[in-house]
């Protein structure tokens, strides 16, 4: 009887264990392919079977892109976008999320719902007149003009995620301070801020991730080389030397693939938590 | 819903801190019976209403830079492109006419389009299904005890925080007829490799394919959030009832989810009907149009062909979609609700 309940939780344990590193061989094995495919010493790439235990390592590849590529440029362009759209997206957000959520005000819900129904508008619904706007404006290939659009994706979650953690906070500390006669900066600066600082976290890095893998605005609205972001530079080093249409440069194009996705992996293996209460917060409170 | 903090209508008007409230006031627990009282009856120098109107003030003053910013980025083009979409507009012909329906009526004839729906109902029903069932299996796994467990969790969200196009772009490879990963595992398996771009069944699997990897571990949060929630007594109930294992989550845990399921159903097929990137870099909407999708479409006929009137009738077609999933998926949820 004993051995064969210890038998049967044996065998349970057994296929979850299987299904567990199922799931991790679906998900890391397209990455080390990737991984593999950038660092292969060339000649070693088209290889029928594959050998999944490379004999050596090769960082031709990255040689090859920066310097065809200004590979550094891209990928400043990238930090500054996504971190000055998130500071920026933070700051207002936090402005309006403290309306929301503590000065009870005619036409709060009807902000939250409108920037929730904004946020569905397709992007690919409002890019031709923006585009238009863009170049009447002369904010094609600026910086600042692709701020303004980067900035503007982020407000309505950030809005959103922040009023559900002022909600979460208690107001009597608020209160306190507003008895003491704290005017309204120095009380958001120095009582609201710290007890929300872990939502303004999350929010940071959740924000800094989207702007980092941003593809389609830059696509449309940065096609000079001083503005252009590390994700487009994909295309750019699958045809640095290629010799026809077809010829695809598979190797270059994962050496891109590893610089984009290294900052993003390395923020998400850190703050997983704080990741998960982020994207928790934006859907249930 | 929290109430807004009761010693608000306590501020008085003086000097420039709005709320900067005058220290001989008695000294009121912050507390909906405090607050009552004075705004009702101790503080009768100030109308009420008076002060309210500071506070709505400063409350729009501080949605002002959020709400002009959106409205301006978003809501703004998005009347423009409702506009434009009765013109004949296009910057190479450098024209600017009004054509009325002509746009619209020129989507029922185009076969593009056409295929781009049938593809977009594949994609979306395929997708968030996928993504729903294994979402929720996901779920279940790293909601289990084991060694490892949060190390798991953070390779979950992986996919997640990869850029879309470099998921797309990657898949390409990983697709690659003689030298991809799949055909490699599919090869040493049976032999075959198939075809996998060139094919038009075989090139949307491609696609929902690479979809599903990228966004499952979204819905998978969540509902691992969602599964948290679910208070343990109701699982011990349900034992003593005679339900274990498979039997307590379809008559505990499912129902229970479902507000939540059919929630994120509406949100997930919304943001597959706008999928750009996927069918940009690894299908160029292709073999032939079989892959397109309508945010393609409008990239390709505004930013290609620059037709921005018809490309913008695309866009309202697209809208369009995205609000009738809203609206059905809205009832549903309701129905859902209703039920629990």
């Amino acid at each position: 009887m004993n051995t064969q309940l210890n038998l049967k939780r044996g065998i349970r344990t057994t296929l979850f264990t299987l299904m567990v590193i199922l799931f991790m061989i679906v998900i890391l094995l397209p990455i080390y392919y990737i991984f593999l495919t950038a660092f292969a010493p060339s000649g070693k790439l088209f290889t029928v079977p594959l050998t999944y235990v490379p004999r050596s390592l090769a960082i031709a590849r990255f040689q090859d892109i920066f310097g065809a590529l200004p590979i550094a440029r891209y990928m400043l362009n990238s930090t500054l976008l996504a971190t000055f759209s998130t500071i920026l997206a933070l700051t207002v957000s936090l402005l309006a999320a403290y309306a929301i959520a503590r000065l009870n005000f005619p036409g709060a819900n009807l902000v939250m719902v409108g920037l929730l129904a904004s946020s569905m508008l397709p992007g690919t619904a409002t890019v031709i007149p923006l585009f238009q706007m863009y170049q009447t404006l002369n904010l094609m290939d600026t910086l600042h003009g692709l701020l303004i659009l980067y900035g503007s994706a982020l407000l309505p979650i950030t809005t959103w995620v922040l009023v559900s953690f002022l909600r979460q906070v208690p107001v009597e500390i608020e209160d306190a301070a507003k008895v003491d006669g704290a005017s309204f900066f120095p009380l958001l600066w120095r009582i609201v801020l710290p007890v929300i600082r872990p939502g303004i976290a999350t929010m940071f890095l959740i924000n800094f991730i989207i702007g980092w893998n941003e593809f389609f605005t830059p696509l449309i609205f940065a096609r000079g080389a001083g503005v252009k972001v590390i994700t487009m530079a994909l295309s750019e080093a699958q045809v640095i030397g290629a010799r026809s249409e077809f010829d695809v440069s598979w190797g270059n194009m994962s050496a891109v693939a590893i610089l984009t996705t290294i900052p993003v992996f390395i923020i998400t293996l850190i703050f997983q938590r704080q990741i998960v209460e982020g994207i928790t917060s934006g859907v249930f409170k | 819903m929290r109430q807004s903090p009761p010693l608000w209508t306590r501020s008085t008007l003086s000097s420039n801190a709005i709320w900067a409230d005058t220290h001989n006031e008695l000294p009121v627990a912050s507390s909906d019976a405090g607050h009552r009282q004075l705004t009702t009856g101790v503080l009768p120098l100030f109308s009420r209403q008076n002060l309210s109107t500071r506070r709505i003030l400063l409350a729009w003053l501080l949605v002002t830079p959020v709400v002009l910013w959106r409205l301006l980025t978003s809501v703004y083009p998005f009347l423009r492109t409702f506009y434009i979409s009765f013109f004949d507009n296009s910057p190479v012909r450098r024209t600017f006419d009004f054509v009325g329906l002509d746009n619209y009526m020129a989507l029922t004839r185009d076969a593009n389009v056409d295929a781009t729906l049938t593809f977009t109902l594949f994609f979306t029903v395929t997708s968030v299904a996928l993504q729903v069932v294994l979402g929720l299996a996901i779920a279940e796994l790293l909601n289990q005890r084991f060694k490892m467990r949060n190390f798991t969790r953070a390779v979950n969200l992986l996919p997640w925080a990869m850029a879309p196009i470099v998921i797309a772009t990657a898949a390409r490879w990983i697709f690659h007829q003689d030298y991809g990963l799949i055909n490699d595992i599919i090869w040493r398996l049976s032999g075959e490799r198939p075809l996998w771009l060139v094919n038009f069944t075989t090139a949307r699997f491609a696609v929902t394919i690479t979809d599903v990897w990228k966004n499952t571990a979204f819905l998978s949060v969540i509902f691992l959030s969602g599964l948290q929630g679910i208070p343990l007594e109701l699982y011990e109930a349900a034992k003593i009832d005679g339900a274990d294992g498979v039997r307590s989550y379809w008559y505990v845990t499912l129902p229970l989810l479902m507000p939540l399921i059919i929630s994120m159903m509406i949100f997930t097929a919304i943001f597959r009907v706008l999928t750009f990137e996927i069918v940009y870099a690894l299908t160029n909407g292709g073999p032939g149009t079989a892959t397109s999708l309508l945010s393609y479409l409008v990239y390709l006929e505004g930013f290609r062909v620059l037709n921005f009137g018809y490309a913008s009738a695309i866009a309202m077609l697209l809208f369009f979609i995205v609000l009738v999933v809203g609206v059905v998926g809205y009832g549903f949820l309701r129905r859902a609700w209703e039920r629990l």
